[in-house]
């Protein structure tokens, strides 16, 4: 069939002759309307292809545009990013002036320095360490630093390590009591592999060593120190591909650097010279030519496209700005209508390509982000695209703020000082930028709230799960209510709003500790005994611990060692009293008052309630000492702790009640003695 | 607080392992931190550790996410001696990387010298089914080849993440219990049993 329908792409191929032909050749009807058909169905499938190809082509079109805008804003970030280093180098030398020949002179012996660290480290591992005997003439030094050997099992620590990282060789040291090395054993750098602890229990700046001989966990001071040290292990593993790479590296490129930054500055002069230079002959034409307005003002649209493109963006707003001021003073010259319209294009396409810088200029940094945006914020504010502008910059801060969370968290770092201070940094950027906006103010307050309510999410599922411990809780909402409360310095109050979203959580928390610690109480059997502390200095350190709990058990001691008290008894004051501050702790904030209260209030019935043992022979008088204790001495100390920490006014109506009940069931005992005796204990 | 170690949850070791790109750190973090991280930086070592409930049990998981590039091969074996159990991934947009997962079933098997060691085969990036590379029945021929399961994930709708950790760890943890009731001499005789049975197979 293709082969009949080859006429058709024939050059000389003509409808009138095609068909006569067709006619001759056909015999009767039937066999016409059969090749009228393949003609039908070849039409078909030919407009198919088209229709496929056209598509094709127009995706491929649709792919490149997009790659090309991809770079376009690669090149803006660019450059934005040299300029901005151009700047800080700039101003690191303006400050260091003096110091510049210095500089100079170090930078001219780096080489010779390299050698010298070489042989400074050579000679400090041959005296310092002992036990070591190797050859290291010839070798790179790359890191030295003591880390901290921990157990594999359990994380603590075993020793105390000091590592020299040679280009092949990894020497460890043990740290002995008088600071001396001892030699522990050498590895190759290639035959060891690095693993970064990202997340383990908590422990901080981990890696962990595999080593011919076992795997083994180190323990850096800093997070700083543990890149560090991953990064120069690192070096040292490929120490021998890098070498070759490493000496055609970097040498080319500082002069590469120096010629864009020295384009840079040339085009800058030139952006500035065609502007200075356009100022006078405008005065001038302004002047003479009235019917054809100034020449600047016709090329002044493509002056701003190419100023634009060179991200002379204030240059640009300037132009577009006196282009239309002109306008509207005269508006009679020649094109003038044509020209408005231009310029009015022009404005909204600098106002796009800013807020598209504004949107690309997302970092890992939130500093970074924010002084990155300075620019195109003041313009965009200039221009009068303000509501546009803090809508954009929010959402970068959104991004730059999470993942600054996300990043904190994964290295066990303080979370909620890092979050309100991120928020205080936004919030102040913010207000410098639209200090004339009060629109853009309200939707910074309501970008905080949603800001709060993502950390308070992310808090809970983190850091508040269930079977958090109280101690852990209190230290947490602690470390979140100050940084909160200091955002009132800049007039953001979301203290309220933060209580508000843990509410819930923290209540379930607060119950469920209650149940557990009730558990608790009484569990170990005492034997209702006054409580001898063996020495004289266990019982002095006894006594300031407690004393630092606000409590002064001095009147209850008898002997050089007694406790007149069961040690039960003691136990709990200072289990109760540490209790008592947490509580306290999360009470400052009112709506938790009366679940802490409860809290504590069932506690100290718990521990009133314990019984002796059925069968064992105890003082009576003893036992109603110790409830005594409880009731007189450490409820209302507890009731004052609790209230002078969490600095309320408010009374302890539940503890007073449980007060006033306690001292009526106590108080008939002695008269009633031989009741008790027979049916309480 | 805890200072009686070995009293302590059981520990899985689970290694992820594939090519590089294929999403493997996306699948630790995912599982990890219920995120996805949309930021591609390549992994050299990095190790979690997480308590988990598997079956109503507390145990802890304790994952490496390994380096895909191919200059870190050389000390792969290093990482994959202290695996109980590996997790292959691939992307299935990336035929490449499937072909590569042959490669690193080869030296897992050569490094642990166990034809059973718990094993997934993974096909990431589930959720491209439209720029898919690798048809489904190849993989599963290739699972089934290995006897092992193979399933389909994605780290960004976070389809399967929790399922193939718990699978393996399951894998792992019936291991375990085998190895405990198997004497160390009988060990070695598990093992010449397992191989007759799959020849019969």
């Amino acid at each position: 069939m293709s082969e009949v329908m080859k006429d058709f792409d024939k050059p000389d191929f003509s409808v009138d002759k095609y068909t006569k032909q067709l006619v001759k050749e056909c015999v009767g009807g039937a066999d016409l309307q059969q090749r009228k058909k393949e003609i039908q169905v070849y039409s078909d499938q030919t407009s198919a292809t088209l229709k496929k190809s056209v598509y094709a082509n127009y995706m491929q079109f649709i792919e490149t545009a997009k790659e090309i805008s991809h770079l376009e804003s690669e090149m803006y970030q660019l450059s934005h990013i040299l300029i901005e280093q151009r700047n800080i180098l700039a101003s690191l030398t303006d400050e260091k002036s003096p110091g510049n020949a210095q500089n100079n002179e170090e930078g001219e012996e780096q080489p010779t320095q390299e050698d010298v660290e070489n042989s400074h480290a050579t000679r400090a591992v041959k005296e310092m360490v002992q036990g070591f005997n190797g050859n290291l003439e010839g070798k790179t030094f790359l890191n030295e630093g003591a880390l901290i050997e921990l157990d594999t099992n359990d994380y603590r620590p075993i020793q105390r390590v000091f590592f020299f990282l040679f280009n092949d060789v990894l020497i460890v040291c043990k740290v002995k009591h008088d600071k001396r090395l001892e030699f522990l054993s050498e590895y190759d750098p290639k035959k060891i592999a690095v693993i970064n602890i990202k997340d383990l229990d908590g422990v901080r700046n981990a890696i962990n060593i595999i080593t011919p001989d076992g795997s083994k966990i180190f323990q850096s001071v800093t997070a700083a120190g543990k890149t560090e040290w991953i990064e120069k292990l690192e070096v040292a593993f490929r120490f021998d591909q890098q070498k070759k790479t490493n000496k055609k590296g970097p040498a080319p490129q500082p002069p590469k650097a120096k010629q864009t930054s020295q384009q840079q500055k040339d085009s800058t002069n030139d952006a500035k010279s065609l502007v200075s230079d356009l100022s006078p002959t405008d005065s001038h034409a302004g002047k003479t030519v009235e019917n054809y307005g100034p020449d600047w003002i016709h090329t002044a649209s493509e002056e701003i496209q190419t100023l634009v493109a060179q991200r002379y963006f204030e240059d640009a707003q300037a132009l577009i700005k006196r282009t239309q001021d002109y306008i509207a003073k005269d508006s009679s010259f020649v094109n003038a209508k044509h020209i408005t319209e231009k310029v009015k294009a022009l404005e909204t396409q600098l106002t796009d390509v800013l807020l598209q810088e504004l949107s690309n200029c997302h970092c890992r940094n939130l500093q970074v982000t924010l002084r990155a945006s300075r620019r195109s914020l003041k313009i965009l504010v200039d221009i009068g695209r303000a509501r546009q502008a803090c809508g954009t910059l929010l959402k970068v801060a959104t991004m730059a703020l999470r993942t600054a969370q996300r990043e904190a968290r994964r290295n066990n770092t303080e979370i909620s000082e890092l979050f309100f201070c991120d928020l205080t940094q936004v919030a102040c950027e913010f207000l410098t930028a639209f200090e004339t906006q009060p629109a853009c103010v309200g939707a910074l307050v309501v970008w905080c709230n949603a800001e709060l309510q993502y950390f308070a999410s992310q808090l809970i599922k983190h850091y508040l799960t269930k079977g958090t411990h109280l101690d852990a809780v209190a230290k947490c909402i602690e470390g979140i209510r100050k940084p909160c409360a200091k955002l009132t310095e800049i007039g953001l109050d979301l203290s309220y709003h933060l209580e508000g979203l843990l509410r819930s959580t923290l209540e379930s928390l607060i119950e469920e500790s209650r149940v557990r610690l009730l558990e608790t109480v009484g569990r170990s059997e005492d034997t209702w005994q006054p409580y001898n502390l063996q020495t004289k200095s266990n019982l002095k350190r006894l006594l300031l611990e407690l004393d630092a709990l606000g409590i002064d058990m001095r009147t209850h001691t008898t002997g050089d060692t007694w406790i007149n008290l069961t040690q039960s008894t003691v136990l709990f004051t200072r289990h109760y009293l540490q209790l008592t501050a947490q509580c306290a702790h999360l009470a400052k904030s009112e709506v938790l008052w009366p679940s802490l209260e409860l809290l504590l209030r069932d506690m100290m019935m718990a521990q009133q309630a314990v019984k002796p043992v059925t069968g064992l022979s105890v003082d009576p008088n003893f036992v109603l000492k110790n409830k005594l204790y409880l009731l007189e001495e450490l409820l209302p100390i507890a009731m004052a702790n609790f209230r002078s920490i969490s600095g309320s006014e408010r009374k302890c109506e539940m503890l007073l009640d449980l007060q006033r009940h306690l001292r009526k069931q106590l108080a008939p005992v002695p008269k009633q003695r031989s009741v008790y005796q027979t049916d309480v204990f | 607080m805890s200072k009686k170690p070995t009293v302590g949850p059981a520990l899985h070791k689970v290694i992820m392992v594939g090519s590089g790109g294929v999403g493997k750190s996306a699948l630790t973090l995912q599982f990890m931190y219920d995120e996805f991280v949309e930021d591609y930086e390549p992994t050299k070592a990095d190790s979690y550790r997480k308590k988990v409930v598997l079956d109503g049990e507390e145990v802890q998981i304790d994952i490496l996410d390994t380096a895909g590039q191919e200059d870190y091969a050389a000390i792969r074996d290093n990482y994959f001696r202290s695996g109980e159990g590996f997790l292959c991934v691939f992307s299935i947009t990336d035929d490449e990387s499937f072909q590569a997962t042959q490669e690193f079933r080869e030296q897992i098997l050569r490094v642990k010298n166990d034809e059973s060691i718990p094993f997934l085969l993974v096909g990431n990036k589930c959720d491209l089914s439209d720029k898919r590379k690798v048809p489904l029945n190849e993989c599963q021929t290739r699972a089934q080849q290995w006897q092992v399961p193979y399933v389909e994930t994605s780290a960004k709708t976070r389809e399967n993440v929790d399922k193939v950790f718990f699978d393996l760890m399951r894998e792992i943890r019936s291991r375990k219990t085998e190895d405990s009731k198997a004497t160390s001499g009988r060990a070695k005789d598990r093992c010449k049993k397992r191989r007759l049975k799959c020849t019969l197979l």
